[in-house]
């Protein structure tokens, strides 16, 4: 019975053509990671404005933090330039598009994601839904296992890798969603304050990947924590519903701009 | 000693209806508790009651109009969907009381429809399920659910997982978790309609949940979910049967319904806690 299943649906899967979950992204962004001009946008359909009149570049391979108080609008920006929040008003391109679902070479990860809880899930599994991202319908995803396993133990996770989802600490929970980014191969990582209570040695597990000189993503993060601006090369400070400085902080010296 | 047990085994076994039954029930468990993970999975319990409730006007509508009472069903377990989430679109009214809203006024409809369609006899198999009404194109149309709805999961298999567990990075990647919401509620639908007549539109909702609640208790995948969940379905769904065998006086769906729920109980005590 379930040996007839399976050749039946592996039939299937042959005959179904393989379609992709978005439109392909275009090559390349044209040295600029994200170029706003103008932006406005709500944190809700129907909310109050959360920021406006937002104008700032962010260059290819520059680590970005975003500060502000609570409510400056932090998480909505970065929801907007993950197009998961509409734009209001003004132009922004995310790696020369408007933002939009679908694009791959985008990750973003929420400040507290809405996991279902208590779901049956490998961690193995979750890091591997990262790869779902170069798939697209009724296409199986059986490769992808040796990137898997490379992201895994650069978050140092390679020994929870069959622990289920829901039994693994704050931490190491946020340290398996940065591997399923890394999997994903995302150019442009939108983190929304990752560090929020994590412990040191989480903390230094996902610094020591971001701000690796090697790697050429792009990294925009709101962070609450002024101790180490210092190893950004960018800051954008939101303040009174605006962006109301965008400098290089002291010391940058180029190596990504 | 074991030989009057196999006889009592096997006596049923010679009665064609009896057999037929046995096939409808292994087919439905399959059908219903490899949907079921998903529906217990994402808490769409009393959604999948409302569908199935709402099947009894689809039913005796159909029988009324002397259309096929499958297609009734399917249309009024569709009209249930549909209603819900259009009542849920306005602000005002959460999703959850859609849905009662909607499983009320269908079963209030059916019972109307009952009451005028007095003639009719066999209300409680309707309700409760019977074993005896199960024909060879009933046999038919549950094959026929058995293979869509196992091959709808399958395919879909990695996407209804992705937007089951994380619905936000389903949408980042533009896996559509709305649209696999909908073919979910779709595929709950057609496997309600076809084990209606088995079990009952007032039981058949058991079915998804009983089964995949202790798949959840037992399986750390959803594979192993489902796996134990057609396990806990195929034995209470036979020894069910059986018991409505020896028991005429016991429904079907009841039956069923209570031998499911004895693994569940044993699994909920004996299960490790994870």
């Amino acid at each position: 019975m379930s040996s007839l299943l399976q050749s039946i649906s592996r039939a299937a899967f042959a005959l179904l053509p393989t379609l992709p979950y978005a439109t392909a992204e275009k090559a390349g962004c044209g040295g600029l990671a994200v170029k706003a001009h103008h932006l406005s946008a709500c944190a809700r359909v129907d909310g109050p404005i959360a920021f406006r009149g937002a104008s700032f570049e962010i260059p290819c391979g520059c680590r970005t933090a975003l500060i502000g108080p609570n409510g400056s609008g932090k998480s909505t920006l970065l929801r907007v330039l993950a197009g998961l929040t509409p734009v209001l008003a003004g132009e922004v391109e995310v790696a020369g598009e408007k933002p939009r679902l679908g694009r791959r070479r985008i990750a973003y990860l929420a400040q507290r994601p809405h996991l279902t809880e208590h779901f049956p899930l490998r961690l193995r599994r979750l890091v591997q839904m990262g790869t779902y991202a170069h798939h697209g319908w009724f296409e199986e995803c059986f490769h992808g296992d040796k990137a898997v396993d490379l992201a895994l133990s650069q978050m140092g996770l390679t020994d929870l890798a069959e622990r289920p989802v829901h039994t693994l600490s704050g931490g190491q929970l946020q340290r398996g969603l940065i591997a399923r980014a890394i999997v994903q191969g995302a150019e442009l990582l939108l983190l929304d304050e990752p560090y929020a209570a994590l412990d040191q040695a989480s903390r230094e597990i996902i610094d020591r990947f971001l701000f690796d000189q090697d790697r050429a993503f792009t990294v925009v993060m709101a962070t609450h924590d002024p101790a180490d601006l210092g190893r950004f090369d960018r800051i954008l400070e939101m303040r009174g519903g605006t962006i109301h400085t965008s400098h290089a902080c002291e010391g940058h010296d180029h190596r990504h701009a | 000693m074991t030989t009057a047990m196999l006889e009592l085994i096997r006596e049923p076994l010679g009665e064609a209806f009896f057999v037929r039954a046995l096939l409808a029930v292994a087919l439905s468990s399959l059908t219903c508790a490899c949907l079921g993970a998903y529906v217990v999975l994402r808490r769409m319990a009393f959604v999948s009651t409302a569908l199935t409730h709402s099947i009894l006007p689809g039913v005796i509508g159909a029988l009324l109009l002397g259309v096929s009472p499958y297609l009734g069903a399917l249309i009024a377990a569709l009209l249930t969907a549909a209603g819900a989430a259009w009542l849920a679109s306005r602000k005002g009214t959460s999703e959850d009381s859609a849905v009662g809203v909607m499983l009320s006024v269908m079963f209030a409809g059916g019972i109307a429809l009952m009451q005028y369609a007095n003639s009719w006899r066999d209300f409680a198999g309707l309700l409760f399920g019977s074993v005896v009404s199960v024909g060879t194109s009933d046999l038919i149309v549950i094959g026929a659910t058995t293979l869509i709805v196992l091959l709808g999961l399958r395919l879909l298999h990695k996407e209804l997982e992705l937007a089951s567990f994380d619905e936000e990075y389903a949408s980042l990647l533009g896996a559509r978790p709305a649209l696999m919401r909908v073919v979910l509620l779709g595929l709950v639908a057609l496997g309600a309609v076809s084990c209606v007549r088995l079990v009952g539109a007032l039981l058949t909702t058991a079915l998804f949940v009983i089964p995949a609640a202790t798949g959840v208790l037992l399986g750390r995948t959803v594979a192993q979910v489902m796996g134990w969940g057609v396990a806990c379905a195929l034995g209470g769904g036979i020894a069910g049967l059986y018991l409505s065998y020896y028991l005429p006086a016991v429904p079907s769906g009841a039956g069923i319904v209570l031998c499911c729920a004895a693994p569940y109980l044993a699994a909920r005590i004996f299960a490790p806690r994870r």
